[in-house]
């Protein structure tokens, strides 16, 4: 069943100050109960050129409409289906995606019943959620998920960083996974360890993360995994396409920029370096009857 | 300071600049690019569409020490990155007979906001383990794409605008105040009323003048100052992120300069780590807020030197006072 909406959507993405949400967010917002104020909120914000079909605002609410719908019973596995293919109908540059209005915006006057939807807690949702860091916004953390974990145009790479809850709360915020060979090594070896029937894949990757980044500290990942770097124009292509493009499929894959795949040696030679770290970490004790 | 590795690490000093940069193919005019400053300025007044700027670096190691030293594969690497947008470039540097290393690496526009930090890092096989970092330099250079002066210190920004009838519909509830200072935003702003206080734009903006104006312009600038200090101490510390383990994340951008510069005063005789989580601790669970504003208003006053500008505004007075009688 399709939820209505207790309110008009824009139809141009825009960018909302920080000090806008902290005067509007309120309570009743947080849990559930009220909707943003939409006119005040429009008046603090100011909209993108219409002109731009990447910055329309219908293919976004589609998208969230259909990941309520889809992941009614279990909300945590809708940021794997919608990582990718948020990012792929967003195609923004990572200079657009590091303003935090844009994700404020979205959150406030496009989705709110998305973030609470997804979010809310026993009574309320966390602030962070609709105005926060990079890795904990609703919306930005997925978009990161996406470029942080992709490995070029394919995107299977995030699904799979998605799966453990724990790879978007710790791992994303680590500096390390900059380096797009170290990313991806980090999920060949999640992969690895959610197809072997590992219980709780999370405390793996937390103590993996953690063993990754200090070896980072002292071994410059860079060096022993070469990796040219994304190429900027094919980016460009991809977000100017968008102006014809059809909206993301939702069974299948959409494709993201391509903008070279990482070097599958650098990869290997990192699996190998960071399977070692991950079997002299320290895991995360629990206790017999957790 | 210094981090402590467990394996030998180059002792000498290791330097790098970078010698020109070109924009599209096109060449940066030399006064953008300060060796002093180590800041790259990359912002032209009509020409916002480039899409690369190509640095090009030159790096100086002590080459005696490398020769000598336990290092084997020694390369040197070019790291440009920026926290902003997650953006790591790296590019290895190749070693010219002269014994400088050589090399260039590019800026993609679109990947970056506002500021990219450029280092090298020195890199070697010790001890059989190869890729371990073995020296970088004291100081990286910046790379700013939104200014048009390479100056290492970035300011603040002062924004002169009437309250009551101005474009900013937000500043109207402020109408009777002469200044506000916002720091929820990528710069703080200090936002100075046209319109509250007659008269007093002209004495903030003019230079010169009579005594009495010098001393009422320093005063309120001082008191600006101080106000703005203290806005942004206290966002820089309440945005705080935790890690896993409860231990507070140093900030980023002006939040961190912020922090790494009043904190010592805040809680003298203190690790900066120490003091971090001992401030968040305060906040989070309520114990010693109160006594901590004390320190944060001697701290912002040293920094906006109030004290002496209240002992040259009293001479003056003083002065001017004794003249008269």
């Amino acid at each position: 069943m399709r939820r209505a909406i207790p309110y008009d959507v824009p139809t141009v993405l825009g960018s909302l100050p920080d000090a806008a949400v902290a005067k509007y967010l309120s309570r009743a917002i947080l849990s559930g109960q009220e909707a943003p104020p939409q006119v005040a909120l429009r008046k603090a914000s100011t909209p993108f050129s219409a002109s731009e079909a990447r910055r329309h605002t219908a293919p976004v609410r589609q998208l969230l409409d259909e990941a309520i719908r889809r992941f009614a019973d279990q909300r945590t596995s809708a940021d794997g289906w919608l990582a990718p293919r948020l990012h792929a109908t967003l195609r923004l540059t990572r200079a657009e995606a590091a303003d935090s209005r844009l994700w404020n915006y979205l959150a406030l006057l496009v989705a709110p019943d998305y973030v609470v939807w997804r979010h809310k807690g026993t009574e309320t949702t966390a602030t962070s959620r609709f105005c926060g860091a990079h890795y904990t916004q609703t919306f930005s953390r997925l978009w990161w998920a996406a470029e942080l974990f992709r490995d070029g145009a394919d995107y299977r790479p995030v699904e799979i960083a998605c799966r453990v809850q724990d790879v978007l709360n710790t791992t994303l915020r680590l500096d390390v996974i900059d380096h797009r060979p170290t990313a991806l090594a980090i999920v060949r070896i999640l992969d690895r360890l959610i197809a072997s029937g590992t219980s709780r894949p999370g405390d793996h990757v937390n103590a993996l993360s953690s063993a990754v980044n200090t070896a980072g500290s002292t071994l410059v990942y860079d060096v022993l995994a070469p990796d040219p770097g994304g190429d900027g124009e094919a980016l460009l292509d991809w977000m100017a396409a968008a102006q014809d493009a059809p909206a993301v499929p939702w069974e299948r894959l959409p494709d993201g920029p391509d903008d070279g795949s990482v070097s599958a040696r650098s990869v290997d030679g990192l699996v190998t370096l960071f399977e070692k770290l991950l079997a002299e970490a320290p895991r995360r004790q629990r206790g017999t009857a957790g | 300071m210094k981090s402590v590795f467990p394996y030998p690490t180059v002792f000498g000093d290791i330097d790098f600049e970078v010698a020109s940069v070109t924009v599209d193919g096109a060449p940066l005019p030399y006064a953008q690019v300060s060796t002093t400053e180590r800041t790259v300025a990359l912002h032209r007044a009509g020409r916002e569409h480039w899409d690369r700027a190509t640095l090009r670096l030159k790096a100086r190691l002590p080459e005696p020490e490398l020769a000598e030293g336990p290092w084997t594969d020694i390369t040197c690497v070019a790291v440009l990155t920026e926290k902003a947008t997650n953006a790591r470039t790296t590019t290895k540097l190749t070693r010219t007979p002269d014994g400088d290393w050589h090399g260039a690496i590019d800026l993609f526009k679109h990947h970056h906001l506002r500021r990219a930090t450029v280092t090298v890092n020195v890199v070697g096989t010790v001890d059989g383990i190869a890729g371990r970092l073995i020296g970088s330099p004291e100081q990286v250079w910046y790379v700013d794409l939104r200014e048009s002066t390479p100056a290492r210190r970035r300011e603040i920004e002062i924004v002169e605008v009437d309250f009551r009838d101005g474009p900013h519909d937000w500043l109207r509830p402020f109408q009777e105040s002469p200044w506000i200072v916002e720091t929820s935003a990528d710069t703080p702003t200090v936002y100075l009323n046209t319109t509250a206080v007659e008269g007093l734009m002209e004495v903030l903006c003019v230079k010169g003048g009579s005594a009495a104006e010098r001393v009422l312009r320093d005063m309120t600038a001082g008191q600006i100052a101080q106000d703005t200090w203290t806005a942004m101490f206290h966002t820089a510390i309440s945005d705080l992120d935790v890690d896993e383990d409860g231990t507070p994340v140093m900030p980023t951008g002006w939040r961190e300069a912020v922090v790494r510069m009043m904190l010592p005063d805040v809680l003298p005789g203190r690790q900066l780590t120490d003091a971090l989580y001992d401030i968040n601790e305060r906040r989070t669970q309520g114990f010693g807020w109160s006594q901590l504003q004390t320190a944060i208003q001697y701290a912002a006053g040293r920094r906006s030197r109030i004290s002496k500008k209240l002992t040259s505004a009293v001479r003056t007075v003083d002065r001017a006072e004794k003249s008269v009688s």
